[in-house]
């Protein structure tokens, strides 16, 4: 049988990084996955050779010494992610549908605190206000610097902020409807309604996409290569189409092997899961598990889903404003309303493009998002991906019309020019992901909510995970060095932190 | 508007949670015990126990000097009667 000090599940960016960063502190590690291929929601498909990312698509955080930057030189594949950052000035648009106003949004927090100022003179004092908060929280945050959040203890460290809502703030310290839907949009960045989302929160995940914007070359693909070839170096077995059908030799709380789907048994010292907590709940032994811990696991909301569509721009078709910017479409300025699971009608529409290399040949591609939750695919949850019924399919064919009906209305420039290639509903990304909710960005972070993060009740598991600090691809790794520098140790794990792994 | 509870029901449901969130037997629970060295409670259950008395008494704990100096049952009850009072009043947010 084989013998690891660690097993690692789930192999998304939460669980690649855990991998990479416990074999670098010495250990002897095994990564499972569920699914054919590692990477979660950073893997691309194809449609005719052109490729498309399945959830992850622009980040903050790659500014100098931003924590994605700095994280990802710990991890030792910093040098092949290559960002491509977005237009300085216009890294944002965000569009009203009702009266056609238009806002960009500069990247630097200084040049965004005077464009909000020029935008709405009259609540120049009360944005100087906000972002007075913003930077408190920052400020206690650690600034955001991998050093310091880590010793800040993020996880733990409760401050006022946390206890504040963000609709509470702007309700407070703003006056116009536009201005409050505007800093209120990155909501859609991690799921949650201004009125459930801590001002903290709200604060600590508006940190990286207010100081630059940008997506990656190659996707979410880069970092999957990036990370398959740390593993290699590392030698970190990875096992895919595999998942825990069993724990057993349980001794003193402690699990201490796990036999797998395929048969297959492993020994372990201890484990580290990257899933969602829902899942979670299915692999541990019951007997272990409080009452009150099965229910506090079980009383976690999804956060928001999206439906989305994947195409192509015609070759000669124009539309810079795409190229350069992450353009919003907004139905209306009541941002809990466009996040609300039972919201009838459009939602804000997010278009992001990129171009890909297709054979030596430049390909234009678009996504478009709407926020989207299980409610709205309710009578076909029992339907598995390419056996849906015919109703299923409409229901999709006539959601991405209306989402290509609204970009080709506003977006001038769109015109006769978006071909569809793909589309993805809730189902779709539950099935593709192995989540019990299709939820982009895990469990709903509310208000006052304690996540999961680090030790189970199972003495030698851990959680981490996109759930358990901050969401996103950032937030996702970030809880990895969390968990990691419980697992290793202070003093291995701030070795690990100097010398990149070296 | 809810009511304050009284003393008494604070007692009983304090006493539930405990009992049928980590199936502790109803006539341990007896207001000298030590949560964690009496009960069984381990650092790790505090969360959970946390998060089940949030719940059940719609009130919001946060942490504070109060809450890190609870060490028996009598304490919990106490902190309880208090947090929930205060939070009746509207001092808290
Ligand atoms: C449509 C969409 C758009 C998004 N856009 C962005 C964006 O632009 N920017 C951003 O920062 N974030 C974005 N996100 C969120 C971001 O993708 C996630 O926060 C992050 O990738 C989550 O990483 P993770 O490792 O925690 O989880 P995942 O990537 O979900 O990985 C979990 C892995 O565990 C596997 N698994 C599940 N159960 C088991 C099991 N029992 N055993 C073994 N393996 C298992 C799954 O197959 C999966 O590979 C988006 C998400 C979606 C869905």
């Amino acid at each position: 049988m084989d013998r690891y000090d660690q097993v690692v599940i789930g192999s998304g960016v939460s669980g690649l990084t855990a991998s990479v960063l416990l074999a670098q502190g010495g250990r002897k590690v095994l990564l499972l996955e569920k699914a054919p291929t590692i990477g979660g929601a950073l893997t691309r498909f194809y449609r005719e050779g052109v490729p498309f990312d399945t959830g992850f698509h622009f980040t903050g955080g790659f500014a100098d010494d931003g924590l994605l930057h700095e994280m990802s030189k710990v991890l030792g594949i910093r040098d092949a992610i290559v960002p491509i950052v977005l237009s300085p000035d216009a890294a944002f648009r965000f569009i009203f549908e009702e009266d056609g106003r238009v806002y960009d949004f500069p990247y630097g927090i200084p040049r965004l605190l005077e464009r909000l100022q020029e935008y709405f003179p009259a609540d120049a004092a009360g944005i100087r206000q906000y972002f007075g908060m913003l930077k408190q929280v920052w400020d206690r945050t650690g600034a955001m610097e991998l050093a310091a959040v880590l010793s800040s203890a993020m996880s733990t460290a409760v401050i006022n902020e946390d206890h504040t809502s963000l609709q509470s703030v702007l309700d407070d310290l703003l006056d116009s409807p536009y201005l409050k839907t505007l800093v209120s949009a990155f909501c859609m960045c991690y799921g949650v309604k201004p009125t459930e989302v801590s001002f903290a929160n709200h604060s600590r995940m508006c940190h990286g996409l207010y100081e630059s914007v940008a997506r990656i070359e190659g996707g979410g693909g880069a970092f999957i290569q990036a990370f398959a070839r740390r593993l290699t170096e590392l030698g970190v077995d990875v096992r895919c189409g595999r998942h825990v059908a069993e724990c057993a030799d349980i001794r003193g709380d402690a699990v201490h092997r796990f036999i797998l789907n395929t048969g297959e048994e492993v020994e372990l010292e201890s484990c580290v899961l990257t899933i969602h907590p829902k899942e979670v709940l299915k692999i541990l032994p019951k007997r272990l598990l409080s009452p009150a811990f099965v229910t506090r696991i079980s009383d976690f909301e999804s956060s928001c889903g999206f439906f989305t569509v994947f195409g192509v721009v015609e070759a000669g078709c124009k539309d810079d404003a795409i190229e350069k910017s992450i353009v919003s479409l907004l139905p209306s300025t009541d941002v809990n309303e466009m996040l609300d699971p039972w919201h009838e009608g459009d939602s804000a529409l997010v278009v992001i493009g990129s171009v890909e290399d297709v054979a030596g040949v430049p390909v234009k591609t678009r996504c478009a998002f709407e926020p989207s939750f299980m409610t709205e695919v309710a009578e076909w949850t029992d339907s598995r991906t390419g056996r849906r019924s015919p109703g299923y399919l409409e229901y999709k064919r006539k959601r991405a019309a209306r989402m290509q009906e609204r970009m080709n209305a506003l977006l001038d420039e769109q015109k006769g020019c978006f071909r569809l290639r793909a589309s993805a509903s809730v189902l779709t990304y539950r099935d593709h992901l192995h989540s019990p909710d299709g939820s982009a960005y895990g469990v709903k972070q509310k208000l006052g909510q304690i996540n999961l993060l680090g030790k189970l009740p199972v003495r030698n598991m851990y959680i981490a995970g996109q759930s358990a600090v901050l969401p996103g691809v950032l937030g996702a790794m970030l809880s990895s060095f969390f968990v990691t520098r419980a697992v290793l140790g202070k003093a291995t794990f701030g070795n690990i932190l100097l010398t990149g792994g070296c | 508007m809810k009511k304050t509870l009284s003393e008494k029901e604070v007692i009983a449901l304090t006493n539930r949670v405990l009992a049928e969130s980590f199936e502790i037997e109803e006539e341990r629970l007896l207001p000298e015990k030590r949560i964690f060295a009496d009960l069984g409670l381990d650092s790790l259950d505090t969360v959970d126990l946390v998060v089940a008395l949030q719940k059940r008494f719609s009130i919001t704990i946060r942490e504070d000097e109060r809450v890190r100096s609870i060490r028996s049952l009598g304490d919990l009850y106490t902190y309880i009667m208090t947090v929930q009072q205060e939070q009746q009043a509207g001092t808290e947010g």
